[in-house]
């Protein structure tokens, strides 16, 4: 089998690479769109709660709802998809690249694209990589596989539970477990602030008087062959429990949700340069990766916390591509991006300078009043005052071509 | 009328599988009764996976002699049961000059014990090795190697089942009357009969003794902690790189163990705890083993860790005392009970060697007849992971299944699980699919296979997902449906 | 005059809104919202708060167990767990599209269970 475009995964990003590759002039039949699962979406299909599309739609349309207006769009422009099909390997072959795929349908492939885009998504962080010491009992999860065996399969994972993490999804699950019938204890977050967003501590964790506790982890997981209770405690600046501050929570179920990785066991293997910071790949403002004709776009690329920036960097990314097959015209991008103070990452990592730009950032740690900053040496290229800044929500930070004159590499940072 | 049987195996860990499967070369009935829901959940399941070439052991001792002769028998025997088992060598380093008379004294014993293949080397040839480890000499062994614990465990069962020896799992030993000719073995399913009984109980060895009057035993639990690291991060070493064990310092001697599917372990720590069955992880040791690994090797890093869990040693002596043997004999205060205690590492090693000294302790009193027809091969279930591209192209034209990718990190398919799920042990646990096919052993260790395992079995063989546990019965892993009427109950 | 503070969630800016209310729970004054939705998200919060519910409602012979669904608007946050109730209840035949009704005017609050995927027929499914 031979295409032009192979897309890998077919969550909101490759959707929107697709739709958008199909726009600027890449035929329908010679896109691929190859997704694992049994049905398009990605991992909207279990997100039923609301809050996708407020940007992009001006509505708050919960995941499976956002998915099928691109799923809708995909069908009507006939582009291919393949379900319940894994990319195994992906390798460079000449021009172009082949893709090993292993589909329920149609068993062992081997397909050729001149061009590739990563969309990929992202798994959870596990308790073993947090180091949580204790038992290995049955009723730890992590947030994301909880929410599957609810929402899919209508599975509840225990009668009682904590949750390890204040972020989105485990805000999410709290309120998707109490709506269930199941108790809550109480979310238990490291940082000395909320993770997730504000909106959420609202309608998931004060709606329902579950208990949130800052400046606490999990100690210790106590039960033979099912959990039976966690011990948390505080703890100090440099994140070691807190002696005498030990609380016991007796509860069958621990849910994880300390953070999402973006997956790019594929990317890596090709040999595609890897940030390891975002752990996701090194790109330039086409989202191109360091291998010519590879793009990646979505959560493998960075973490994102809300669809519509997914949905618009997945369009980007099928413009380029559609624009390298095509054209082959995208220009060469050498001016470097560097994360300086007060900046986790920044994206992409390089640019032309010859076009508009918009760079999305995260900070290290919440703030008020800051100044986000844009230098090339000793030159402050753009200044913008940012009331209230969290390191939960990405920021776009935009130059304009204008701005970019002479500049050979910027810094981003963000001070008083 | 209960069941009599000749030979009755009381654990079915690595040893006691071993022996199920050396006497099924035998005329003889024999029955192993396993308390778990499936083989190899106890020490067997939680270890290093090494064949050790036998130099730690003192000269003269039972572990030392068992061990040679185990290293020995290891390679053919995996051979035979088609179980993973790579001779990797090791090297046992020495981080500064005063180590190195350690080192000399390991080799001696090592060449009184009967080990071949060991040498001193420098730390240029270390370099050479092994460039990412740092030390100033090494004694390299070259006949240490590592397998799959789980593999040889369930292989050596799953042969002496197709021999014809009976396995029942989930029969717990409550109680032994010692008959004039017979022992009569109560457990928590029925009772059964046998003229000879052998207690390879492992952590368990010393109470299954007292239930036939002997109380001279007592297991020391000694609880070992480990890490292992994403295959990724895990070839900075290709083989096992053992420092010499710290003496004053109290450190942990911290083990870099690369394993047969291409991860590393680090560990273990030594912990004498006071529950046979806490196999709980702690903060402290977590912490320290990844300190001294990066003593050894630099580019260890935290990060790297995926799964930390602990196995326990069946130790006969407590902290502080020195060496204690193995305990392999026929006990004289009862006679035909064979009793194994005490079997920690080399045990592993041992096992196959093990299994014919218990062989030869048998025929001390009785005859034992071959059997005409003895099945030594058996062949494990393909693993597709394992597979060149031209091989699982091959394998998918046969059965389309072999394409359904269930386990991501591991790349698991579907025609794995259902042949795991059909074992013919009859385990049916959540681990006992992972032990055969290692679905969940990757680095997001389940979370993406668990839900399309569970479908799998739904599918495939109707199995109601409330079932499903973890390993034994009160280990479930979901509390209820959602909804009423999901579920099996259905008009 | 006790000062409350809000986090509206109608939109990602989630902006911090502090309102001071008298005895009778009427707005005095009320500051911090970038936009009017803000503002009537506050009066609502104070007087009866409202919430969307989304849950998931058993379907049988469909080509999956269960449908996600969302109540039409939001409902008043103290009848919740009756809306839940009546989900819990529920169940619905295939093929369902997104936006079919499921259930009318849900544990009487105005609002209708509206399906949020689509689930094709699928016989003999549980």
């Amino acid at each position: 089998m031979k295409v032009d475009l192979a897309i890998i995964g077919a969550g909101p990003a490759g959707l929107a690479a697709a739709i958008q590759a199909n726009k600027s002039g890449i035929k329908a039949e010679n896109i691929l769109l190859i997704e694992r699962n049994n049905s398009l979406g990605g991992i909207l299909q279990q997100c039923i709660h609301d809050g996708f599309g407020v940007i992009l739609f001006k509505k708050a349309l919960t995941g499976p709802e956002y998915a099928q207006i691109f799923i809708d769009e995909l069908e009507q422009r006939k582009i291919r998809y393949m379900l319940n099909s894994t990319v195994i390997s992906v390798e460079k072959v000449g021009e172009g690249f082949i893709l090993k795929v292993c589909s329920k349908e149609n068993g062992f492939l081997e397909i050729l694209a001149r061009a590739i885009i990563f969309a990929t998504g992202c798994r959870e962080r596990t308790r073993s990589q947090i180091f949580t010491p204790g038992s290995r009992p049955a009723g730890i999860y992590t947030a994301g596989c909880v929410q599957n065996l609810m929402n899919l399969k209508g599975l509840l994972p225990g009668r009682s539970a904590v949750i390890l993490g204040s972020g989105d999804v485990g805000l999410i699950m709290a309120r998707r477990l109490t709506l269930e019938g199941i108790k809550v204890k109480a979310v238990v977050e490291i940082m000395p602030y909320c993770s997730g967003l504000p909106r959420n501590l609202v309608q998931c964790l004060q709606d329902y008087g579950i208990p949130l506790y800052l400046r606490h982890t999990v100690i210790d997981i106590r039960g033979k062959k099912r959990v039976k209770e966690v011990v948390i405690a505080k703890v100090d600046d440099k994140f070691n429990p807190v002696e005498g501050s030990e609380k016991i929570i007796p509860c069958d179920t621990l849910i994880l949700s300390v953070g999402l990785i973006p997956e790019n066991e594929i990317a890596r293997n090709l040999g595609v340069a890897i940030d390891q910071k975002t752990q996701g790949p090194v790109v330039d403002e086409n989202l191109q990766t360091s291998i010519k004709g590879v793009f990646a776009c979505g959560n493998s690329l960075h973490v994102h916390d809300l669809v519509d920036y997914v949905t618009l960097e997945g369009k980007k990314a099928g413009k380029a591509a559609a624009e390298y097959l095509l054209f082959d015209r995208l220009g060469k991008c050498n001016i470097k991006i560097i994360a300086g103070k007060g900046i986790r990452y920044v994206l992409p990592h390089f640019i032309s300078g010859k076009k508009d730009v918009s760079l999305f950032l995260r900070v290290t740690k919440p703030g008020r009043n800051k100044r986000l900053i844009a230098r090339f040496q000793n030159r402050i290229i753009k200044e913008e005052l940012k009331r209230k800044v969290n390191p939960a929500e990405m920021i776009k930070f935009e130059l304009d071509k204008e701005l970019l004159h002479d500049v050979r590499e910027i810094e981003i940072s963000l001070l008083d | 009328m209960v069941e009599k049987y000749d030979f009755l195996i009381i654990g079915a860990g690595v040893v006691g599988s071993a022996i199920a499967r050396e006497l099924s070369k035998y005329e003889a009935k024999v029955l192993v009764l396993e308390k778990e829901c499936d083989v190899c959940f106890g020490t067997s399941g939680r270890n290093s996976g090494v064949s050790h070439a036998g130099f730690y052991m003192p000269p003269g001792s039972l572990k030392a002699k068992l061990n040679v002769l185990g290293n020995k028998l290891m390679p053919g025997l995996c051979k035979e049961l088609d179980v993973p088992f790579k001779e990797i060598g090791k090297l046992v380093v020495a981080k500064n000059e005063d180590e190195i008379s350690y080192l000399e004294k390991l080799k001696s014993q090592g060449e009184k014990n009967g080990v071949k293949g060991l040498k001193l080397i420098d730390s240029r040839e270390i370099k050479k090795l092994e460039p990412e480890v740092n030390g100033v000499a090494a004694l390299y062994s070259r006949h240490s190697g590592i397998l799959d614990p789980f593999e040889l465990t369930i292989a050596l069962a799953e042969n002496a089942l197709e021999n014809g020896v009976e396995i029942k799992l989930k029969h717990e030993v409550t109680d032994i009357a010692v008959r004039e000719n017979f022992f009569e073995v109560k457990t928590t399913k029925g009772s059964f009969r046998a003229e000879w009984l052998i207690n390879s109980a492992g952590l368990f060895a010393d109470e299954i003794a007292k239930l036939v009057g002997i109380h001279s035993y007592r297991i020391y639990p000694c609880r070992g902690e480990y890490h292992v690291l994403d295959k990724n991060h895990s070839n900075l070493v290709s083989m096992l790189i053992y420092p010499v064990p710290p003496l004053e310092s109290g450190g942990l001697g911290v083990h870099l163990t690369p394993t047969v599917h291409g991860n590393l372990m680090l560990g273990p720590s030594a912990e004498y705890i006071s529950d046979k069955e806490d196999f709980s992880t702690s903060r402290d040791v977590m912490e320290e083993l990844i300190r001294e690994a990066k003593e050894m090797v630099p580019k260890i890093e935290k990060a790297s860790v995926i799964r930390s869990f602990a196995g326990i040693r069946p130790k006969l002596v407590p902290k502080g005392k020195a060496f204690a043997d193995f305990v392999i004999k026929e006990e004289e205060k009862v006679e035909k009970f064979i009793n194994l205690v005490g079997i920690e590492s080399p045990g592993l090693t041992a096992a196959p060697a093990i299994a014919k000294m218990v062989v030869e302790l048998i025929k001390e009193k009785q005859e034992l007849k071959r059997k005409k027809v003895f099945k030594a091969r058996r062949k494990r279930p393909r693993r597709f992971y394992e597979l060149n591209d031209a091989e699982r192209k091959k394998l998918v034209k046969k059965d389309k299944r072999y394409a359904e990718i269930i386990c991501r990190c591991e790349l698991v398919t579907r025609k794995e699980i259902i042949d795991a799920w059909k074992n013919p042990l009859g385990a049916r646990s959540l681990n006992s699919i992972k032990l055969r096919t290692r679905a969940g052993m990757g680095r997001c260790q389940g979370s993406f296979c668990l839900p399309r395992i569970l479908e799998v079995l739904e599918e495939e063989f109707g199995f109601e997902a409330l079932n499903l546990t973890l390993s034994c019965d009160d280990s479930r892993l979901f509390s209820d449906y959602s909804r009423k009427s999901l579920g099996k109950d259905e008009s | 005059m006790p000062t409350k503070k809000f986090v509206c969630i109608v939109c990602p800016n989630s902006c911090e809104i502090y309102v001071s209310v008298n005895e009778k729970n009427e707005i005095l004054k009320l500051e911090g919202n970038l936009c009017p939705r803000g503002e009537d998200y506050v009066r609502k919060e104070l007087k009866a708060p409202e919430r969307v519910v989304t849950s998931t409602v058993k379907v049988r012979d469909g080509n999956m167990p269960l449908v996600s669904v969302k109540t039409s608007k939001p409902i008043p946050k103290e009848k919740i767990f009756e809306v839940m109730e009546e989900i819990r209840k529920l169940e619905v035949r295939a093929p369902i599209k997104i936006g079919d009704v499921l259930l009318k005017n849900i544990a009487g609050t105005s609002a209708d269970l509206v399906a949020t995927k689509n689930v094709l027929f699928k016989k003999n499914n549980k």
